[in-house]
Formats: structure tokens, sequence, C-alpha cells
């Protein structure tokens, strides 16, 4: 024993190493077939899907965005439609007032002026048909008087012909 | 905790205590072993006495156990391949996120230690850290084998055995020459052959730090007296430290080794010298 302890230090015996090398390189392999490789592709596959998921959440995001972008600027520009829309109304009707207003006035006016026309008319032809009843009843009146013997009796019937148009 | 729970507790103690002392009074003189410790640790060592039959070939115990271990990490493989890997979800369960952690381990340690050649390595370093842990863990198991004198021996972890440790520490240094030569050609021989101590070293520190564990597990059970309670402590919980930490070792530094050999050369620009400036400090210090 002392013999061969001095001739293979440790006892290592080559033929052992190369067996053992043997053994595990024949696990290496079937661990990267049957494990590693299938385990690590599998892990691949679930970071790409992640990662397209991520990627396509950006993009309808960064869609949402443009589209949201484009509506907001549709929304300003339909904003300032209605606001020139409103002031485009809001004059038409400041003017439409104005126009009305003047019409009312000038209708108004002319019926004024009609009204005190017609009443001047009237007034005329009352008073023109006034003087001449008045007229009328006097020379009845003096008529009378003048035929009647007394003059009481003058001044009833004058009196009586002069109420007579007041109560019709 | 009440007077209660004190007393049971107390109590449980002393039957306990009480079982152990009757243990080792009843027990004494039923194992007395025909070698001394010297023989014991001797064969552990140079395992001239414990000659295991391969085939008609007379080969170390460890040898044996590298075998088994491969066998049970090849059927476990096989068992995972077929009936679990199809059944993978992206929302992992228990046993398949036990599964991407460790191909993610060696994957990223791979990744980490050398950025630029990291494909293989990943495969090379799962391989390697999947044997020494399931190898280290296997002598836990105390599967025994008939030497060719036709005694019985318990088999070791594979790394215990010289063979074995020399056969893994070169295999990582050729694994890292591989690494040299394909990335850098001649440079990354020389980088390799620069760490011409590699080989060695890793063979010796692993086989060094599983022996010393294999050795301190033999003395603890030579002696019948330390043979209860402590060999839990010793046996279990130690080669399962041991088991994890030279797995990380040996995966650290041959990812370590192989990043550096690996990396591409870069041709740094010479440092033009100014030759006035060179005159005037030479003057100055003539001066």
């Amino acid at each position: 024993m002392p013999l061969q302890l001095a001739a293979v230090p440790l006892n290592i015996d080559w033929q052992q190493v190369l067996l053992h090398v043997l053994n595990f390189v024949i696990l290496f392999a079937g661990l990267w077939l049957l494990l590693y490789k299938p385990v690590r592709s599998f892990m691949q596959k679930r970071r790409e899907h992640y990662e397209k998921m991520d990627a396509d959440a950006n993009a309808k995001n960064a869609a949402a965005e443009e589209k949201k972008a484009a509506y907001e600027q549709k929304l300003a520009a339909a904003d300032a439609e209605a606001e020139d829309k409103r002031r485009a109304a809001e004059r038409a009707a400041a003017d439409y007032e104005a126009e009305k207003r003047a019409e009312a006035d000038a209708f108004a006016k002319q019926v004024v002026s009609d009204a005190r026309r017609d009443a001047a008319q009237i007034k005329a032809q009352a008073v023109s048909e006034a003087r001449g009843e008045i007229a009328d009843i006097v020379s009845e009146a003096v008529g009378k008087v003048v035929l009647e013997d007394s003059t009481s009796e003058a001044y009833d019937q004058f009196l009586d012909a002069a109420s007579a148009p007041a109560e019709k | 905790m009440t007077k209660k729970q004190t007393c049971i507790f107390l109590i449980v103690i002393a039957v306990v205590v009480a079982a152990l002392l009757a243990g080792i009074v009843l027990t004494d003189g039923l194992y007395e072993s025909e070698t001394t410790i010297q023989e014991t640790m001797q064969d552990a060592v140079l395992h001239e006495g414990d000659k295991i039959s391969l085939f008609g070939l007379p080969v170390n115990p460890g040898l044996i156990s590298a075998f088994s271990v491969t066998a049970i990490l090849l059927v476990f493989a096989a068992i995972v391949r077929i009936f679990v890997i199809p059944r993978f979800r992206f929302v992992p369960g228990k046993f398949q996120l036990l599964l991407e952690q460790a191909v993610g381990m060696f994957d990223g340690l791979a990744k980490g230690n050398s950025p630029h050649r990291n494909g293989f390595l990943g495969a090379y370093v799962f391989a390697a850290g999947a044997y020494i842990f399931v190898g280290t863990l296997f002598e836990l198991v105390g599967a025994p084998v008939m030497t060719m004198a036709g005694a019985s021996v318990i088999l070791p972890a594979p790394l215990a055995d010289i063979n074995g440790a020399i056969a893994l520490g070169c295999l990582s240094y050729l694994v890292i020459l591989s690494g040299g030569i394909v990335s850098n050609k001649l440079r990354g021989v020389g980088r390799t052959l620069k760490e011409f101590s590699l080989p060695i070293s890793m063979s010796f520190r692993l086989f060094g730090a599983l022996l010393s564990g294999a050795l301190v597990t033999e003395l603890v059970y030579y002696y019948l007296a330390l043979s209860f309670v402590l060999p839990v402590i010793v046996g279990v919980l130690f080669t399962l430290l041991h088991a994890l930490i030279q797995t990380y070792v040996l995966t650290m530094l041959t990812t370590l080794f192989y990043g550096e050999v690996s990396e591409p050369y870069v041709k740094r620009p010479k440092a033009k010298k100014d030759k006035r400036q060179n005159k005037t400090s030479h003057s100055e210090a003539t001066v």
C-alpha cells in the first residue's frame, strides 16, 4: 500500500476521472435537452408575449392619445364655431330688434299722426256739425221766440230745444 | 406562558433527556466498529479498501454515486419534460416557479458575469449546479453498496471522490478555455492559460470542502455518544448548507472566469508622450 500511495498521490485514477467526465457530459446533455432548453424557451416565449402585450398597449395608448388630441382639437374648433355663430346670431338678433323697433316706432308715429289727423278731422267735422246744429237751433229758437206770445214760454222752448241734442 | 404550560414543557424536556440517556446506555457496545477511526478516515480519502465492481472494473464508491445522481436527475428531467413542461402556464404554479427560478438563476448568473457570450455557459452552470447540489445531498440518502471485499459501504457524495472533483474542475477549466478560444482566438487561450492554477484550485476546493464535510460526519458517527441529536445538525443542516455553498462557489467562479476570458479585446490607444513636457520635467528634476 505505501508503494501505491507514493506512485499515485491521493489514489487519483485517470480512468475514473474520464468516467466522471463522461457521466457529467451525459448529464449535461440530458439536462440541457430535457429541462434547461424547454424551460428557458418557455420563459422567453412568455417574455415575448408580455412584451408584445406591452407594445400593443403602448400602441393603443398612443392611438387613443392621438384620437383624444384630435377630438380635443375638433371640440375646440366646434366651440369656436359655436361662439362665432352665437355672436352672429346675437348680432342678427340685435339688428332685427333694432329694425323691428324702428318699424314699430315708425308705425306708432304713423298711427299717432293718423289718429291725430282723424281726430282733427272728426273734431273739425263735429265742430262744423255742431255749428250747423247750433245755428239751426238758434234760428229755430229765434223763430219760435218771435212767433210765441210770451217770453217765458219761448225761453222754455229754447231750453228744451237746446237739451234735446245732448240727450241724443 | 402559564404555569401549566411551563410544567408540560419541563416534563417533555425531562422525558426526552431521559430517553436519550437510556438510549446511550442501552446501545453502548452494539455498534463496535472493526476498523479504527484512522482507517475509516483513510478509506474516506483514499478508497483503498472499499472498491466496488463496475462490470468487473474496480471503482470508487463516488463513481457509483455519480452515476446514481445522473440517473436520478435524468429521470426527474424526463418526467418533468413529459408531464410538467407541456402544462406550463403564463401565471406559474409553485413547482413551475421553482423550475423557472432554478433555470433563471443560473441563466442570470451566466448573463451577469459573462455578458458577451453566455448561451452555452448558462446550460453548463445549470448542469454543474444541479449535479453538485443533488450530489452533495445524495449522501444523506445513505444508500448502501457491497464492496469487492464483501463489506457494506454507504455511497458518499460524488465530489467527495478526488476523481470526481478533478473531473468537474478540469471540465470547468476546459469550458472556460473554450469560451476564450471562441471569443478571442489565441488571445483567449493566453488569457485562460494565464490562470493555469485554476483547474487544480477548482478541483481541490470541491474535493477539500466535500471531504472535510464527510470527515466531520465520519468523526461524529464514529463515536456513539455523539450519535444522538447531533447528527441531525451535522448530517442534514451542514450537508444542505454545504450543497448550497459549493454549488454557488463553483458556478460563480466558472462564470466569472468565462466572462473574463470571453470579453472582447479592446485596443487602447497608447498615450503619446509630450517631448517638451518631458524635457521640462527632466530639467526641473536635474535642477
